[in-house]
């Protein structure tokens, strides 16, 4: 998904952030009016300004150097092969919706949930007989296992549900 | 009783296998992203009330070493932090793995764990009571510096652009300000949420700032998840032991680092990693290739970090004032125990705090063969599960781990949510390291800033707070080395240049 630019700015992408960062920094500035304590706006007012300057520098640069090295900064992606988007989408769908829903279905069941929905968007290879039986089940093992050390081992109090109460 | 009789107090089989066991479940738990050694120590303390003081505080203090390296094997494998300590580790661990040398990484991280734990465990031996001073003579305004020279790391992290490396540093800043203000208590950018009224965490920012970008992209494409060689290599011992030769003294150096930093108390690892990673850096040959999987930033990272633990129980056994987190934890398991800290406990209770130290030092030499074997396993399984429970078992372990830091299902959302920020951001050319340092080092910078400004306000010397204290201009000097020091060498190397052409 990286955003190619053929006009006039050197890293299109980089300098729409930059103006995405100049929003928020002023929502920061004008969130900070409402604060009383000098010690308290102090900081993030200057962070937020400084923020503010650096992006007009980064947008100024961009356009000062015009349309040319596209600096590849992909850093961790796949995008020399082919991507699914759809598959991404999944995953982060799958992880918030399960998070969503704990306070209700209970950590088990939103785990078990996540990590099927997960296993099939990162599923790659044919569904054999033997990985039909096998993945599931070292899913639920995983699962089952981790809740366990976390819940009686470490005392950790993970959410039951409301639905289960 | 002399030297040698608290080494043989040490090395009773208890001990021993007390020193083996903590090591041995400090790594593991450490390796869990989203369990930090605090945690690990904290959830294992109970253990020990019935232990006697000595074996109590080696059990513990293996733990808290062992987790702290324990935490290189989610940085080397799965590009995430196991532990806050481990940040830096991720910038060159991550790279070497991707590379097909995540054995080499984890062998190398053991290796620089077993130096810099050594270490920091000599001078907490023979330098604890003089040492601990250093921890009273920092204020306000050396933390504030501390921070600002932690923030410099910025322009070694920024991938060539160091203006998109400060907006990333600035955007992790303004993140750390988020919920209540630590000194005045005024509520920040917060818009009404009570989500956020508990601020960003900083281990959940770590785990979706890292994490979740590798797993969206992981699960993208059918590519395997690290380089695999073709033959087994083993542990490659003999091949991290030659690096760590040739790299003794950023070893040492970084242990030092470590170990002083450790002395402040709350400082810790993070920051101890990320100022050896540093210096590392500026002072290196082969400076260009750090963050692209040089051998020397885990080195520097990972020696660091291990030397905060002898660091740390300095101030803690000398003066009662934790170094570190874990050892907020150990401090108060001691005194439950009837062990008062200060300066005499060293020569009241000199047999509990001596063997000890042994036992720590034992502990930390344990912790190679432990460390080489489980490291191994930890590798081997990484490469060879299959992709399809590999990404569900990381992103469970990510929800578990986040959710278990504060019991909190909002923490968990806002690392799958500052994840996605996290990834578009990678997209777009910002790295996640500035991000990551601003929102560490922000709390510190603002809390030591505000508290200086109030102090030299009240005493109508502000520029002399800032600008007149020893500490604080040696800190503003390296500060200064660490930022122009690229540009003074590359000047340098032009002028020797000329100078060999005429």
């Amino acid at each position: 998904m990286q955003i190619e630019s053929k006009g006039g700015v050197k890293d299109l992408a980089g300098t729409i952030a930059a103006v995405a960062f100049i929003l928020l920094a002023s929502l920061a500035l004008w969130d900070t009016t409402t604060m009383t304590d000098s010690d308290s706006y102090v900081f993030p007012r200057a962070i937020a300004a400084a923020m503010i300057v650096f992006c007009i520098l980064l947008i100024a640069y961009n356009f000062i150097n015009g349309a040319g090295d596209n600096a590849e900064t992909d850093a961790a992606s796949g995008a020399a092969g082919v991507t699914s988007t759809p598959r991404r989408v999944g995953l982060v769908a799958a992880m918030l919706l399960s998070s969503l829903a704990m306070p209700w279905t209970g950590f088990l069941l939103s785990g078990v949930f996540a990590f099927g929905a997960i296993m099939l968007f990162a599923m790659y290879d044919p569904w054999t007989p033997r990985r039909r039986i096998v993945f599931p089940s070292a899913a639920l093992v995983v699962v089952l296992g981790f809740y366990t050390l976390f819940s009686k081992v470490l005392l950790v109090p993970l959410p039951i549900g409301f639905w289960f109460r | 009783m002399t030297g040698l009789d608290y080494l043989w107090q040490a090395l009773t089989p208890l001990n021993i296998l007390l020193a083996l066991a903590g090591v041995v479940a400090g790594t593991v738990i450490g390796s869990l992203p989203g369990l930090t050694a605090t945690m690990a120590v904290a959830v294992l303390v109970p253990i020990t009330f019935s232990m006697e003081p000595a074996s109590a505080l080696i059990l513990m203090g293996a733990i808290y070493t062992g987790a702290i390296y324990g935490g290189a094997y989610s940085a080397i494998l799965l590009n995430t932090p196991g532990t806050p300590s481990a940040i830096a580790t991720t910038f060159d661990g991550y790279p070497m793995a991707k590379q097909g040398d995540g054995d080499l990484a984890i062998t190398l991280a053991c290796v620089s764990s077993v130096v810099g734990g050594l270490v920091g465990a000599a001078f907490l031996l023979g330098l604890a009571p003089p040492l601990a001073e250093v921890a009273l003579a920092f204020g306000p305004v050396e933390y504030f510096w501390l921070a600002v020279f932690g923030l410099t790391l910025i322009s070694a992290l920024s991938e060539g652009n160091l203006l998109k490396g400060l907006i990333g540093a600035c955007f992790g800043l303004l993140l750390a300000c988020i919920g209540v203000a630590e000194i005045s208590a005024d509520i920040r950018f917060t818009f009404g949420s009570q989500v956020l009224l508990g601020g960003i965490e900083t281990v959940s920012a770590l785990i979706g700032l890292y994490c979740i970008p590798v797993m969206i992209d992981l699960v993208a494409t059918p590519d395997r998840h690290l380089k695999v060689t073709q033959k087994a290599k083993g542990f490659r011992l003999k091949e991290a032991l030659k690096i760590s030769w040739l790299g003794k003294f950023n070893l040492i150096r970084s242990s030092v680092i470590g170990t002083l930093v450790g002395i402040l108390p709350g400082a810790g690892g993070s920051i101890a990693g990320l100022v050896a990673y540093s210096e590392a850096r500026r002072s290196s040959k082969r400076s260009d290739s750090f963050g692209t999987g040089e051998p020397e930033g885990i080195q520097a990272t990972e020696s660091a970090n291990n030397a905060t633990v002898g660091g740390g129980f300095i101030p803690t056994l000398v003066l009662g004032i934790p170094g570190t987190p874990p050892d907020a934890v150990i401090l108060g398991a001691l005194l439950i125990q009837g062990v008062r800290t200060g300066p005499s406990l060293f020569t009241e209770n000199g047999a509990i705090v001596y063997t000890f130290i042994f036992g720590l030092i034992l502990a930390t030499v344990l912790m190679l063969p432990a460390g080489l074997i489980i490291g191994r396993y930890a590798y081997k399984s990484i490469i060879t599960i299959p992709k399809a429970l590999l990404v569900p078992t990381v992103a469970f372990m990510t929800m578990i781990g986040t959710y278990a830091i504060r019991n909190s299902i909002s923490d968990v959302v806002i690392m799958i949510v500052l994840g996605v920020v996290g990834w578009f951001l990678n997209r777009f050319g910002f790295s996640p390291s500035p991000i990551v340092l601003g929102l560490i080092l922000g709390r510190i910078a603002e809390q030591g800033f505000v508290q200086a400004w109030t102090i030299g306000a009240a005493t109508e010397d502000l520029t002399g707070m800032f600008f007149g204290r020893p500490i604080s201009l040696v800190i503003i000097a390296f500060t200064l080395i660490s930022l122009f020091y690229p540009l003074i060498r590359k000047r340098w190397s032009t002028a020797g240049g000329t100078a060999n052409a005429d």
